[in-house]
This record gives C-alpha cells, sequence and structure tokens, in this order.
C-alpha cells in the first residue's frame, strides 16, 4: 500500500499522549488520518515466551548453588521438601512478576510499517518512540529461538546503521507474519511497489550448505581446540611428573569454557545455508536457535575471508562481512551476525564472494560508467578470480600486488612478502599473513575514509601502514609496511577513485537502479516518485 | 622527501593556544607526584626521593616541551571533496575523511578551551577507524569549519 509521503513523517496524535487506553490502538480502530498505515502489536504470547528465560536463568542458578553446596559439603546432598516448596515458590512468584513486567511492556508496545519507515513505540516509564527509515534498511533478520520456534513464532530484527542497539526489534510475531513483514519491508526498501499488504516472497536459490562433518572438522581444528589440546597434556605431564592427579582437576573449567564456546558456535553454524534472492543474500543456520538474515544487495560493505594455519590443508575458508548495523552486535548479545560462512571450500569461497559483492565480477552491474564495459572483454570475472587467487595464497609482487619492500622484513620477517595490496577498477584488495591467511576485499565506493600510520622503527625504514576504514565490523583492512611514499601516493590515488566510484554509484533503494537487470527471482523493478 | 608532506597540499596549523591547554592539562597530575616526592624527600630524607622528584620533572620537562611540536605537528587541509588531517611526531598519522562519508560533526570545548579560545571540530563518518579529530581551532574557524563541512557533506551526500 502507498501512504502520503506528507503524512509518513508526523507522529499521529494520540502517541503522544502518555494513554492507558490500549484498545484504541488496536489494528485499525485508533488509526489516524484517512491512509495512515495501521498501529499494531506485536503477539500476545510475547510475555510468555520472554519469561521463559528468566525461568531457566533461576534454574540455572539453583543448580549451580546446589551444585557447590553438595560440593563444599554446605548443605544436603538432597534438597528436602522445604526446601524444594520454598524454590518452587520463589521460581513461580519470579516468573509470575517476570510475566507481569512483560505484560505491561507488551501493553506499551506497537508497531507502524508504511512506506517511508518502520515505527517502534516501547516502554512503561521511559517512552521511546524509534523510527527506521527504510530506504536506510541495512540487513532483515528473523530470529527464531527454540521456544519460539517450537510453538511457531519469530522476532524480526531491522538493522540500520546507528550503531550498536540501534536495530528495531520487533519479538515477536507470528512465523508467518514476520516472513511476510520481511518480504514487504525489503520490497519497499528496494524501492518496489505492490498491491496491498503482501509483497511477492522473492524466490531464493541455495548456492552453499555447509556439510556437517565439514563444519565438525573446521571446529575440532580451530584455535580453541588446539590450545585446549595442548594444556590438557601439558597438565597431564606435570600431573605425572609431579605425581600430582589433584592438578587434573583444574582442567575442569577449562575443559568446560572451550565446549561452551564449541558448542556456541556449533549450534550457530549448523545447517549453515547461503542463498540468494531477488532482495538480497540470505543467511539460513542454526541448530537450536535458527536466524535467516537478509542482506540486500549492496549492503555488505567489506568481505574478509580468512584461514588459520590448520585448516590450510583442507582448504578451507572462513568467511566475514562488515555490514552497517551488524557491527555492534556481540556475541552475547544474538551471536556473531557477521559471520558469512563458518567454513567453505575455496571454490565454494570464490563463488560466495562474487555474490556478495556482484559489481566487482559483472560488467553489466558495473558501478563505474567509464571505462565502458568493454566487449572485446569477454569474462571481466577471470580477471577478477585471478586476483582472488593470488590474494588468497600468494606471495610477492605477482599478479601486480603491491607488497612491502625487502627492507620490512626486519620488522616483520615471517610475512613481509605476503603483505600486500592490489588496486583493481573496482575494489581494493588486501593480504596478509603467512601462517594464518587473511584477504580483505573493499569495494571502492564501500571506502569510508583512509588512514596512514607510521610508528618510530616506520619512519627509520621509510615504511608505512596504510587503512581503509569501513563500518564496525570484522573487517579492518590494513596493508602494513608499505613503502612510505608508495603508500602516500596510493592513499591520494584511492581517496580519488573512492570518490569517482561512490559518484557512480547505485541508489540506496537498488531497485530503481536503471543499470540493474532485472532478476530472474525479483517481481519487475518499478520506480516510485521517491526522493532524490 | 617525507611521505606524510603530501604534494600540493596546503596545511592549515591549529592555533597556539593548544599548546597552553595542553601544557596546564598535563600540570596538575605531574605536580602532584612532585610535590608528595619533595615532601617525602623532606621528611623522610634520603637521597632516593629527590633522584625520583628529579626524574618525574625531567620526564615532565620533556612532555612540557614536547606539547610545542606536537601540536605544530597537527595540521589540517580542506580540498575540493574531502578533508586531510595529520598527527602526530613519533607515532604519525594521516586520515584522508571524504566530505561525502561525513555523518555529522561535533564541536567541542571544555572549560579549558573556552577559558582560552577554542575549540576542537570531530568528524564522524559511519567508520569507527577514521579517527578525525581537530584540535585547537579558535571558536569562529571551528564554527565556520562545521558550517563548511556540513554543506559540503551535504552537496556531496552518499548513504553508506
Amino acid at each position: 500500500m502507498t501512504s502520503p509521503q506528507a503524512g509518513a513523517e508526523a507522529e499521529p496524535g494520540q502517541e503522544q499522549e502518555p494513554g492507558r487506553e490500549p484498545e484504541q490502538v488496536q489494528e485499525q480502530a485508533g488509526a489516524g488520518p484517512a491512509g495512515e498505515a495501521p498501529w499494531r502489536r506485536l503477539h500476545p504470547v510475547t510475555p510468555v515466551l520472554r519469561s521463559w528465560r528468566v525461568l531457566v536463568v533461576l534454574l540455572v542458578l539453583y543448580g549451580q548453588q546446589r551444585g557447590t553446596d553438595a560440593v563444599t559439603g554446605g548443605g544436603a546432598d538432597v534438597p528436602g521438601h522445604l526446601e524444594l516448596l520454598i524454590a518452587l515458590g520463589v521460581l513461580a512468584g519470579a516468573v509470575v512478576v517476570s510475566v507481569a513486567v512483560s505484560a505491561l511492556a507488551w501493553r506499551m508496545t506497537r508497531y507502524q510499517v508504511d512506506a517511508e519507515a518502520v515505527r517502534l513505540h516501547t516502554g512503561v516509564l521511559f517512552r521511546q518512540q524509534r523510527s527506521a527509515r527504510l530506504d536506510r534498511l541495512q540487513a532483515v533478520d528473523v530470529v527464531q529461538p527454540l521456544l519460539a520456534r517450537l510453538l511457531g513464532f519469530a522476532e524480526l530484527r531491522l538493522e540500520v546503521a546507528g550503531g550498536s542497539g540501534s536495530d528495531v526489534r520487533l519479538a515477536y510475531l507470528r512465523e508467518a507474519d514476520a516472513q511476510r513483514l520481511r518480504n514487504a519491508l525489503l520490497a519497499r526498501s528496494a524501492g518496489l511497489s505492490f498491491e496491498g499488504e503482501d509483497a511477492p516472497e522473492a524466490v531464493d536459490r541455495t548456492v552453499l550448505e555447509v556439510p556437517l562433518p565439514r563444519l565438525l572438522g573446521s571446529l575440532a581444528l580451530s584455535g580453541g581446540t588446539i590450545a585446549l589440546a595442548v594444556f590438557l597434556v601439558a597438565l597431564a605431564v606435570a600431573a605425572v611428573l609431579a605425581d600430582a592427579q589433584v592438578l587434573l582437576l583444574g582442567a575442569g573449567p577449562a575443559v568446560l569454557g572451550v565446549a561452551a564456546g564449541l558448542w556456541t558456535s556449533f549450534t550457530r553454524s549448523a545447517s549453515w545455508r547461503v542463498a540468494v534472492a531477488g532482495d538480497g543474500l540470505r543467511l539460513r543456520h542454526g541448530l537450536l536457535e535458527t536466524r535467516t538474515q537478509t542482506v540486500p544487495p549492496g549492503r555488505v560493505q567489506a568481505v574478509r575471508l580468512s584461514q588459520p594455519l590448520l585448516w590450510r590443508r583442507a582448504g578451507w575458508w572462513k568467511l566475514q562481512v562488515n555490514v552497517a548495523g551488524y557491527g555492534g552486535a556481540s556475541p552475547s548479545t544474538g551471536g556473531d551476525s557477521s559471520l558469512l560462512v563458518p567454513v567453505a571450500t575455496r571454490s565454494e569461497a570464490e563463488e560466495v564472494l562474487a555474490l556478495v559483492l556482484p559489481a566487482l565480477l559483472d560488467p553489466l552491474r558495473d558501478p563505474l560508467p567509464d571505462p565502458l564495459p568493454d566487449p572485446a572483454q569477454p569474462d571481466a570475472g577471470a580477471a577478477f578470480r585471478r586476483d582472488v587467487e593470488r590474494g588468497l595464497d600468494g606471495v610477492g609482487e605477482d599478479g601486480g600486488w603491491l607488497t612491502a619492500p625487502r627492507r620490512a622484513r626486519r620488522l616483520d620477517p615471517v610475512a613481509w612478502r605476503r603483505h600486500g595490496v592490489l588496486v583493481t577498477e573496482h575494489a581494493l584488495l588486501v593480504r596478509r599473513g603467512r601462517l594464518g591467511r587473511q584477504l580483505d576485499v573493499v569495494p571502492h565506493e564501500r571506502t569510508q575514509s583512509l588512514g596512514l600510520v607510521q610508528g618510530p622503527l616506520q619512519r627509520r625504514l621509510g615504511l608505512a601502514t596504510l587503512a581503509a576504514h569501513s563500518t564496525p565490523g570484522p573487517v579492518s583492512p590494513t596493508a602494513a609496511h608499505l613503502d612510505a611514499q608508495v603508500a602516500a601516493s596510493l592513499l591520494q590515488e584511492q581517496a580519488a577513485r573512492a570518490r569517482r566510484a561512490r559518484a557512480a554509484a547505485g541508489p540506496e533503494r537498488w531497485m530503481e537502479s536503471p543499470r540493474t537487470p532485472p532478476t530472474e527471482a525479483g517481481p519487475a523493478p518499478h520506480a516510485e516518485p521517491g526522493e532524490g | 622527501m617525507d611521505a606524510f608532506d603530501l604534494p600540493d597540499v596546503a596545511w592549515t596549523p591549529v592555533s597556539p593556544r593548544l599548546v597552553t591547554a595542553r601544557r596546564l592539562a598535563l600540570l596538575l597530575p605531574a605536580l602532584v607526584p612532585l610535590v608528595a616526592l619533595v615532601v617525602l624527600g623532606v621528611v623522610l630524607g634520603g637521597w632516593w626521593w629527590w633522584a625520583g622528584a628529579a626524574a618525574w620533572a625531567a620526564w615532565g620537562a620533556w612532555l612540557w616541551g614536547l606539547q610545542a611540536r606536537q601540536v605544530r605537528a597537527v595540521g589540517y587541509a580542506e580540498r575540493e571533496d574531502d578533508l586531510l588531517l595529520r598527527k602526530g611526531i613519533v607515532f604519525r598519522t594521516l586520515v584522508v575523511v571524504p566530505y561525502g562519508r561525513m555523518q555529522y560533526v561535533d564541536v567541542s570545548a571544555g572549560p579549558l578551551d573556552r577559558w582560552l579560545g577554542i575549540a576542537t571540530v570531530q568528524l564522524h563518518t559511519a567508520s569507527a577507524g577514521s579517527d578525525a579529530s581537530i584540535p585547537g581551532l579558535v571558536p569562529e574557524e571551528a564554527a565556520r569549519l562545521r558550517d563548511r563541512l556540513a554543506r559540503r557533506g551535504e552537496s556531496r551526500l552518499a548513504g553508506l
């Protein structure tokens, strides 16, 4: 549906009142001026689903306390009737209080979606009204924690580029509603117009599924596991030498810690699936809590391919991305959303890279108007693939890489020949690492700013470190120990190149771009009379 | 030739009043331990207190002198499409911030800065890495720069 633009930014009148009549806003009943999108509520089951966590936390706390008591001998081994009664009472009370508080919060929460923005009003004592513009939408995630998933509910997270805590979270909606809303948001964000409430779902095509054995293998060969193994062996040797088996008890916390970390990685990465759809890249993953991330085209700011030393034999690579809005997310607040593929083979990694940054490969989607795509050049992708190949495991200056000069070996004797930058037509490639390898790819039009840093030792050797600044996230491309003069001129050139690429870059509403060819999956592009 | 002196770039220095501001900010935390050491030397006796005080004073004097050089090393240049900013003597940095990438501009001044009549202009991009703050600007220049940056940013606005 299309609402008049004039009314879109104005807050509806009744929202200013600290009104306690929630029924008024129920569905269309309290809608403001004619044509205004209705204010909606989240699903009434929300308080229960939210309170579930309180129960789990309390149970875990209680269990821990009991466990500690049993070990230290502070309490009876088996809880008595009275203790059980008290525990149950406390538990029930906490759950009731939690549900009541959540219910109050639920009553005060409502959201509105129109052609321009999503608005969310929350808060009981401290009110918050948040409005996220759809053309600034960076990613849309559908998250289903275990219980919600079993009951058929989902949380919708809209990421906008406002740093940590700037996302709009709609929890919980019916799963089907969440999907519908996601499709509608993405379509509107793309600048498509469609009839009625429901946007047609973009059909997706699976590109890659991470097989379970590979995932397990990659976890077994991860740094944490190896460190644990070394630690355990050292501990065992020490215990035998000192003839003190007590030492082995000390391994307990370490084993638990590493195991918990591995378990988290495993459940998060299990059944990892990458797909492309008309509205962007889809990631679907998770064993217990499932998560479907949709990143529209052009929202990926930078990509990192990395390979720990132990993955080299298997030829595995991990892919991470910078997406504005994902950057602030820490593992504790819902996992590392920046992970693109936990473990991919080399060819898969290259394929996904090409999908994420299609402009790099496809001359049709060339964001630069000049030079015009050369028809004599049959495969623009081949050159890029070759560059990526060299970036992944190349050393030295083959293929036009600009590497650290020989004198840099005094600062970095191992990896100096590997440190390097390559400027292609569309992107800046930065590689580093001799043992664990890394390659960062930043499209020119996504460069935020550029920096040159020089420490005292580097100054003596005439070296400098070049950094391309990207939005917050795991990818921070820096090329260490380049020749200072070369780095300085590269900085200048790169600034000019980024400016040109930016001027030619597509619009925020990606479907409005006249140059973008219609994808087979997406509906026909239909330009909306939007802002310039 | 120094790589950090880019060709065709006229660097604008910042106000020398920043030296005073930084020295004053340095003074208090430096004086308290010095006084403590001297008092201990007088009360308890012993040459090591005096040696400590002397070392501390020497360190402070070096920092005192360093401020002038550091402030001289700060410079910025407004170009057609981007702002250049350089800093530092021992660890030197040079940042290029395109106007089109600017998200917002901050102008800030603490009590000491206000007393001395200087302010700091900070440019924010969507990246946490681009640390582009220009300290030690006279308020008129800070206001002019702020408005100019905001205007240029608007005319060259790109999303992310």
